[in-house]
């Protein structure tokens, strides 16, 4: 909701004037950092024994290499409650896998990566999602009247403080859309979620179609995992003139060996409702 | 001596040396002398004229008229020529034999009628006062501001202000304005005494002062005078027209943005008169002509009365209404604006002493629908002032001012309702708030010798937040907790909370602010001034964003957030030459500003009950050279400004721990400008035919950028540098404007003109942000550019009889 009263003046400054255009820009250049992608997902019905954990290099921003991947490192994650560890094998492409994995709603669990000389290490509990209990289709709510969106409906726990993640990726769109949620305003209530894509041809976007299946995650997440992304998603689409100013984003990965040198990226452990949604003429 | 002054205090040897000064001036008194005092007004329409200068030819005996146009002088006995004069109005010189009090009320006239400025004239009070210690003013009249070309033609007294040197404003589509390197809020508007808190129509595109209605403006860069306070960085005192108390008459324009109708005429006999003035846009009956289901529009009213009850007695009653609506398709509709009134009674209680009592009240609020999300948000701030102020007229080298005033707020800062049975939003209030600010104020204005004035002054001021809500306790008392080990701030743990009634007092402030500036004349055409002032600020607009929006909500000193407290130090030199055609003034400043809000990184301001634990308190300090050269007469006039300067902040970690915001290093804020050129000029060939002309070049804004990227969730992440370690490309632009009045009009009382302006002449995009993404299509990063106004010819049609 807050999401939204923050768009509210792009949009009408859009509606006024202004033209925008892509340009070339001198940028600082800032340090190479470890990204740590350890996002240990369990999809509801699954045993979410098999996790991945993906260790990059950051790069500078107009750059046409692709990604560095970071091979040799020992990752490590550790059930603090019940004391069992799980080793996450390199797969030789920045990837580290376990299969073996326990995933327990409300247990804490610790990462250690060793990579260099240095150790990373990160804590975090693993955060329950309600249950998505219907998906469907409208035209007429959103921000067009005219323009398909899709309805989540969910139910929020009475006991305030849950946040989530909503992940959105129309099928042959190259990339995801993300929102994020808390409960404050709405505790406890039947909560209807919707998305719609606003169509900009600056950036490529188009509003959904009948016929176009959307994938939908709906993540549970920690608060501090909440605050995190929030800052990220905010940031996603650029700054623009009313955006807050952007600040350089920390996550949970601390260098123990270095505090200065800490890592991009972030330890969490979720639960996801998985759906997938086709749009059907109406 | 000084090893009796050590044990005192700097403040109390302050005001120790303001009484033997103030104390010395009643020993001047001695010799028989008389007082001359009166209104002076415009023989065309009867408004009274403040700043007109009153002197007696030949010593240096005399005056300024004050916001009322009166005037008040004392003499020794003897024969005089009384000469006054003031902008663009011919001089009056009157012989007088003064062995008694006497009270003069004098009307003088324009040189030639407004519509028709040929020859085009000096304007008094725009030209450097060279005896008068008062600097680091602006002032305009609103003939000078019409001339400038503008945006779509839309005449605005703030857009003409930037072209001064040391105000600024956030690039456009940004509100408001910034002086001397001061933020937005610190900048007390006032439009006929009333505190206005949003000065501009769409986003900052327009301000909200319809130029109609206005007969002049005056802005305070610092040496603010000590009956101002309540902001630490400058004053903006606008007051509006009386009204035409000679005969009925109609102004109006007709234009791209926007059409106004000014009426104005006599009324209760000739004791009094009114004015009505209206503006309207009509963007949004061309969007829905146009099938667009989305639109925009914005109004104004102003409103003025006076009465005269008797020679001794007037009252005057003002307001303004003015308003922004805004529709998104039927889903998202908003309106903001501002609402003020003032009720002021003018007591002249003898020829020396002027009284002014004032009721104000004034409003400003928003309410946001989003239908879609089936709820509404409104939130507001009202304030109710009262006010009594003296001007005691003591003898010909001394004036005394003084007064006090009593502010109460309520604080609304949002409410959210749902607005159907379905809406999945709960009901919410945050907490209303309260608070209580009085000032009590003296100031003397002293002419300690031939060329030495002095003005010095001093202002108690008293701030109680008041009870009626609950306060949050945090563990340890610190609602922002520094986390060493993620290198973050984050919100403090609440252990419960206070309730205060409303009779209680939360937190109570009190600050003594002394004024000082004096001014030597070196010569006849040259001086010199120093100042120093210090104010203090207890209320704060809430923004985390580069330009401030009609959203952000106002917020009062309390338990968590101290008041703002600037030092400003100015010194500056002031010459005219050439017959006073052309003046210069150069002034350098250093500013300081303690307990500045700064926000923590991932701040959330809308819907926040507790802003404690957003933010921390930093500090900010700006410095600059201005230099200002006017040329005040002939066929071309105009002036040309530089101002260099630096305007910087620092928030460190205090007491919750931690280096602070940005590493607790200094950074630059959103309005820093190292350079600011600008370059206005009109001139006339004709009667019929002038053409007027801008130039602006300006530092680019401080921003953020990437310095580099990485891999995440499958998207390209943007990593930020320091905060506002990066610029904008510097921001140009050229206005042109041509004005013609047909002859036909010239004898007739009906007067009309044709004003032709284009606005960004070479069409530079200017950047109003430019942002970093990742393209929706190709992946790959790209800098985006938004520019606001590419070249924008208008026309309108401006009418008077």
């Amino acid at each position: 909701m807050k999401t939204l009263i923050k768009l509210y003046i792009p949009l009408i400054l859009f509606l006024l004037v202004s033209c925008q255009d892509v340009i070339d820009v001198e940028l600082q250049s800032g340090p190479e950092r470890l990204v740590v992608e350890a996002s240990l997902d369990w999809e509801k019905g699954t045993s979410g024994q098999k996790q991945t954990i993906r260790l990059t290099k950051s790069s500078a921003y107009f750059t046409t290499n692709s990604v560095e991947e970071v091979q040799g490192a020992l990752v490590t994650v550790t059930n603090t409650n019940t004391g069992d560890s799980f080793t996450f094998e390199d797969q030789n492409n920045g990837n580290y896998v376990a299969t073996n994995f326990q995933p327990i709603i409300g247990n804490s669990y610790a990462l250690r990566i060793e990579n260099g000389g240095q150790v990373y290490s990160a804590t975090e509990t693993m955060t329950s999602v309600a249950e998505i209990t219907d998906i469907f289709q409208t035209r007429d709510d959103g921000f067009s009247d005219t323009d398909l969106e899709v309805h989540v409906v969910f139910t929020d726990p009475e006991v305030e403080g849950n946040n989530y993640l909503l992940r959105f990726q129309k099928q042959g769109d190259l990339l995801p859309l993300f929102e994020n949620a808390e409960d404050e305003f709405v505790n406890g209530n039947e909560i209807d979620w919707w998305f719609e894509i606003e169509e900009d041809e600056v950036d490529g976007l188009e509003p959904f179609q009948p016929g176009d299946v959307v994938s939908i995650e709906m993540y549970g997440i920690s608060r501090g995992y909440y605050d995190y992304i929030k800052i990220l998603i905010d940031q996603m689409d650029g700054a623009g003139l009313f955006s807050s100013t952007p600040v350089p984003v920390r996550g949970n990965c601390v260098n123990e060996t270095n505090p200065e040198d800490y890592a991009y990226g972030y330890f969490r452990l979720t639960e996801v409702n998985h759906a997938t949604y086709t749009f059907t003429e109406d | 001596m000084n090893r009796q002054l050590n044990g005192i205090s700097p403040v109390r040897r302050k005001i120790g040396v303001f009484w033997i000064l103030l104390m010395g001036s009643f020993l001047t008194i001695g010799q028989t002398s008389h007082t001359i005092s009166g209104t002076i007004t415009d023989h065309a329409n009867g408004e009274t004229l403040f700043g007109a200068s009153v002197f007696l030819s030949g010593t240096s005996i005399g005056g300024i008229t004050n916001e009322y146009g009166f005037y008040s002088i004392t003499a020794p006995e003897g024969d005089y020529v009384l000469h006054i004069s003031y902008m663009g109005y011919t001089d009056i010189n009157q012989n007088i034999h003064l062995d008694q009090d006497l009270k003069q009320d004098i009307e003088i006239s324009e040189f030639a009628t407004e519509l028709n400025e040929v020859d085009v004239i000096a304007e008094e009070p725009e030209k450097v006062l060279l005896r008068k210690p008062e600097m680091s003013v602006l002032k305009m009249n609103v003939g000078t501001v019409k001339q400038i070309p503008v945006v779509l033609g839309e005449v605005d007294v703030l857009k003409s202000l930037q072209m001064l040197p040391g105000v600024t404003n956030n690039g456009e589509g940004s509100g408001g304005f910034h002086v001397r390197g001061g933020a937005q809020d610190q900048n007390l508007v006032l439009l006929d005494e009333a505190i206005i808190y949003n000065t501009s129509h769409m986003f900052g595109f327009f301000s909200v002062f319809n130029a109609d209605a206005i007969k002049d403006l005056k802005l305070y860069k610092g040496g603010i005078p000590a009956r101002f306070g309540g902001r630490v960085s400058s004053v903006l005192d606008i007051r509006q027209k009386d009204g035409n108390s000679k005969k009925f008459a109609l102004t109006g324009g007709i234009g791209a943005i926007s059409s106004r109708l000014t009426a104005e005429g006599p009324m209760f006999g000739n004791k009094g008169s009114f004015l009505v003035a209206g503006r309207r846009s009509y963007i949004d009956l061309f969007l829905k002509a146009a099938g667009e289901e989305n639109s925009a529009m914005f109004y104004d009213l102003n409103l003025k009365t006076n009465y005269s009850i008797n020679a001794n007695n007037r009252l005057f009653l003002s307001g303004y209404f003015g308003r922004d609506g805004f529709e998104l398709g039927q889903t998202f509709t908003s309106s903001y604006g501002n609402a003020s009134g003032n009720l002021r009674w003018n007591h002249i209680f003898n020829d020396r002493l002027f009284s002014n009592l004032s009721a104000i009240v004034s409003r400003y609020d928003y309410d946001l629908n989003l239908d879609f999300e089936k709820f509404e948000w409104i939130s507001s701030i009202n304030n109710y002032n009262l006010k009594y102020d003296f001007k005691y007229y003591l003898n010909d080298v001394f004036t005394l001012d003084f007064g006090a005033s009593g502010l109460f707020y309520e604080f609304d800062p949002g409410q959210i309702q749902p607005t159907s049975e379905t809406s999945s939003i709960n009901p919410l209030s945050l907490d209303q708030k309260r608070a209580f600010e009085s000032g009590l104020y003296i100031n003397a204005e002293h002419k300690l010798t031939d060329r030495l004035t002095a003005q010095y002054g001093l202002r108690y001021s008293a701030f109680s937040r008041l009870g009626g809500q609950p306060i949050s306790n945090y563990e340890n008392g610190l609602p922002v907790v520094y986390n060493s080990r993620l290198g973050i701030y984050e919100r403090g743990r609440v252990m419960g909370e206070t309730q205060y009634s409303n009779s209680e007092s939360i937190k109570s402030f009190n600050n003594l602010e002394p004024r000082v500036s004096l001014a030597y004349l070196l010569n006849e055409n040259a001086s010199l001034k120093a100042g120093f002032s210090r104010a203090a600020q207890y209320i704060h607009l809430l923004s985390n964003t580069s330009s401030v929006t009609p959203l952000d909500v106002w917020t009062p000193s309390g338990p968590f957030i101290k008041p703002q407290l600037s030092n400003q130090y100015a010194l500056g030199y002031f010459q005219d030459f050439k017959d006073k055609k052309y003046s210069l003034e150069v002034e350098g400043y250093y500013k300081t500003v303690d307990n500045r809000i700064d926000y923590i990184d991932g701040s959330e301001l809308i819907g926040q009950n507790t802003i404690e634990t957003e933010i921390l308190n930093g500090e900010m300090r700006a410095y600059g050279l201005e230099l200002l050269l006017r040329k005040n007469e002939g066929k071309l006039t105009g002036w040309i400004t530089y101002t260099l300067s630096k305007s910087e902040q620092r928030t460190l970690g205090g007491s919750a721990g931690g280096p602070g915001i940005n590493n607790g290093d200094w950074y630059n804020t959103f309005f820093d400008r190292t350079h600011d050129i600008s370059v206005t000029g009109t001139y006339a060939f004709n009667d019929q035919w002038s053409v007027g002309g801008n130039m602006v070049f300006q530092t680019g804004r401080p921003v953020t950028y990437p310095n580099g990227q990485y891999e995440y969730e499958g998207m390209s992440i943007a990593s930020y540098s320091a905060r506002n370690s990066d610029r904008l490309p510097a921001y140009h632009r050229m206005d042109a404007s041509l004005t013609y009045r047909p002859k036909k009009y010239e004898t007739k009382r009906f007067k009309g003109e044709w004003v032709l302006s284009v606005y960004n002449l070479y069409h530079r995009k200017n950047a109003a942000s430019i942002s970093f993404a990742q393209n929706f299509e190709t992946g790959a990063n790209e800098a985006t550019r938004t520019a606001i106004f590419g070249i924008l010819p208008s026309i309108t049609y401006n009418f008077k009889f």
